[in-house]
């Protein structure tokens, strides 16, 4: 009891103890705000802007949700076309890790081209999918292969058809793998919706991305951080969804992933 | 029931063969060797799981039976309760469709599971699983039964119980049953004939008639049986040896 308690603790006091060193250092070194803002100015600034912050907050929170959606839907029926047919893997996969190798910064430009500029947040969109779909393509895949050959010849002992062995045994059985891959997926898509927005830079876009660059345009570092600190915020409740989601939907699945 | 006819099975290097068997309709048919003898591989050959390398498979009447097999694992869905696990085969075969879930339930009390239906089987002990597994293949209404030493993992009374419940389906069913085990004692007793394989590569190095059965509550076994015993125990002795 005392160390739960403890380990719940222990890392809120650490940093409350470094916010008020923070605040600390930065008064009695009369360090200015446009270098480093003490916490008391990042608040201040949060309440000042709160609006246009949290504006951007949800545009940001928007694209990454529906393009880490977007991906893992995508993903996960590409690898099941994979487990259908060997020729669309090899075809395919090439291509999927092209897109995968290929930094994402070098193809916004193109991207943003193709969709026109004024369509900025699809193109955003867009380039959060490529960025986030190949984790989950990796593990679906890996997932469906991994199915146990003995669970396999269960399946063909029962004569069973390409759908129930897909539906009953192959994909519950890469559950575990598809959640692990949309476990990275999910904070890949909130990094390349904002590199993304970086690079589309003064489009019609308003995300987080978009308040970074004015805000550092503008030397007002106060909320250059507010919103740094939303965008952190964003992703670390991203992941801990994701990890509650896996650990209520895994409660039955017991298979050794190694 | 089935035929074998000359049968070889290679990976990378030669496992069993030549291998030729005529296996009767309705019998029951115990199968002894050592470990890595290949007797797993020839259940995994009679159920058309694997195929030979060389050599055919004749099912009577050219129509592959509705099979049930316990494998030598338990070979269970992680994610599925007891009970749907049992009624898997239902869900699957369409010979099967019409099982009804009073059966599944039957044959987990029958192994003696009842009160674990809903249960995962990774809460479930090893020889529990194999239950599991057992009453599973025996809710099909398969004509040929194969099972990889099904009763292994369990303790002496219930081992007991279930080898005289397999004998009461049997009698009572058109049933043919391929059954491997490890005990000599356990082949003797239930089937009426033994197949003796030998490893490296696995042959039928011997096939004993058992004509005269025990029972198992009465006192006075027949010389036959521990003749059959002590006979094959030798077998399986000399050909280890070598
Ligand atoms: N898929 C496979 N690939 C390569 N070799 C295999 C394969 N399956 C079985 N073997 C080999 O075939 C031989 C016989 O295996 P099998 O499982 O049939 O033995 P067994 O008689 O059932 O042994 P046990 O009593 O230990 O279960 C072994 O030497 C094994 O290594
Ligand atoms: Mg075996």
């Amino acid at each position: 009891m005392i160390k739960r308690y403890l380990s719940f603790m222990a890392p809120i006091i650490t940093f409350l103890l470094l916010l008020f060193a923070w605040e600390l250092i930065v008064n009695f070194q009369n360090i200015p705000k446009y270098i480093l803002p003490a916490p008391t100015d990042i608040f201040t600034s949060f309440l000042l802007n709160y609006s246009d912050l949290l504006r951007s907050t949800f545009i940001t929170f928007r694209i990454t949700f529906f393009a880490f959606m977007i991906a893992s839907l995508l993903a996960i029926f590409i690898a099941i076309l994979f487990s259908q047919s060997k020729i669309i893997e090899l075809s395919l996969y090439p291509i999927a890790v092209i897109f995968q190798v290929t930094p994402v910064v070098a193809i916004a430009p193109l991207i943003l081209i193709w969709v026109g500029l004024d369509n900025a947040e699809f193109a955003i969109l867009i380039l959060a999918v490529i960025v986030a779909f190949f984790p989950v393509l990796a593990n679906t895949n890996l997932g469906i292969r991994s199915v146990e050959k003995n669970l396999s010849e269960l399946f063909s002992l029962y004569e069973a058809n390409r759908f129930q062995r897909l539906f009953k045994l192959q994909l519950p059985y890469a559950l575990p793998f598809i959640l692990t891959g949309m476990k990275t997926s999910i904070g890949l898509a909130l990094i390349g919706s904002v590199v993304a927005e970086f690079v589309a830079g003064s489009g019609t876009s308003t995300g987080l991305a978009w308040r970074i660059i004015e805000a550092g345009n503008r030397l007002d570092v106060p909320k250059l951080f507010a919103a740094l600190i939303l965008l952190v915020v964003l992703g670390v409740i991203l992941f801990l969804i994701m990890s509650l989601l896996e650990k209520i939907l895994l409660k039955r699945w017991d298979i050794d992933k190694s | 029931m089935f035929k074998f006819n000359k049968i070889y099975k290679e990976y990378d290097a030669p496992i069993l063969g030549p291998i030729s068997l005529d296996i009767k309709k309705n019998s029951f048919v115990s199968i002894l060797g050592s470990s890595g003898a290949g007797k797993s591989t020839l259940l995994r050959l009679a159920s058309d799981l694997i195929k030979p390398t060389s050599g055919s498979i004749e099912y009577a009447n050219n129509e592959k039976p509705n099979i049930g097999f316990v494998f030598q694992d338990p070979t269970l869905l992680p994610w599925r309760t007891v009970i749907d696990n049992v009624l898997l085969p239902a869900e699957l075969t369409s010979k099967n469709k019409k099982l009804s879930k009073e059966k599944a339930y039957f044959w987990l009390s029958k192994v003696g599971l009842e009160g674990k239906e809903n249960s995962l089987p990774n809460q479930l002990s090893g020889g529990q699983k194999m239950r599991v597994s057992i009453a599973r293949a025996m809710f099909q209404d398969c004509s040929l039964l194969l099972m990889d030493e099904p009763f292994a993992a369990l303790d002496e009374v219930s081992r007991n119980k279930l080898e005289d419940d397999l004998l009461d389906i049997w009698k009572k069913n058109e049933l043919t049953v391929l059954f491997v085990t490890h005990s000599v004692t356990e082949a003797v007793y239930l089937a009426q004939r033994v197949l003796v394989m030998s490893s490296n590569p696995g042959k039928i190095l011997d096939d004993v008639i058992i004509t005269e059965k025990r029972l198992r509550d009465d006192g006075q076994q027949s010389s036959e049986f521990f003749s059959k015993i002590n006979y094959l125990t030798n077998i399986l002795k000399k050909e280890k040896s070598e």
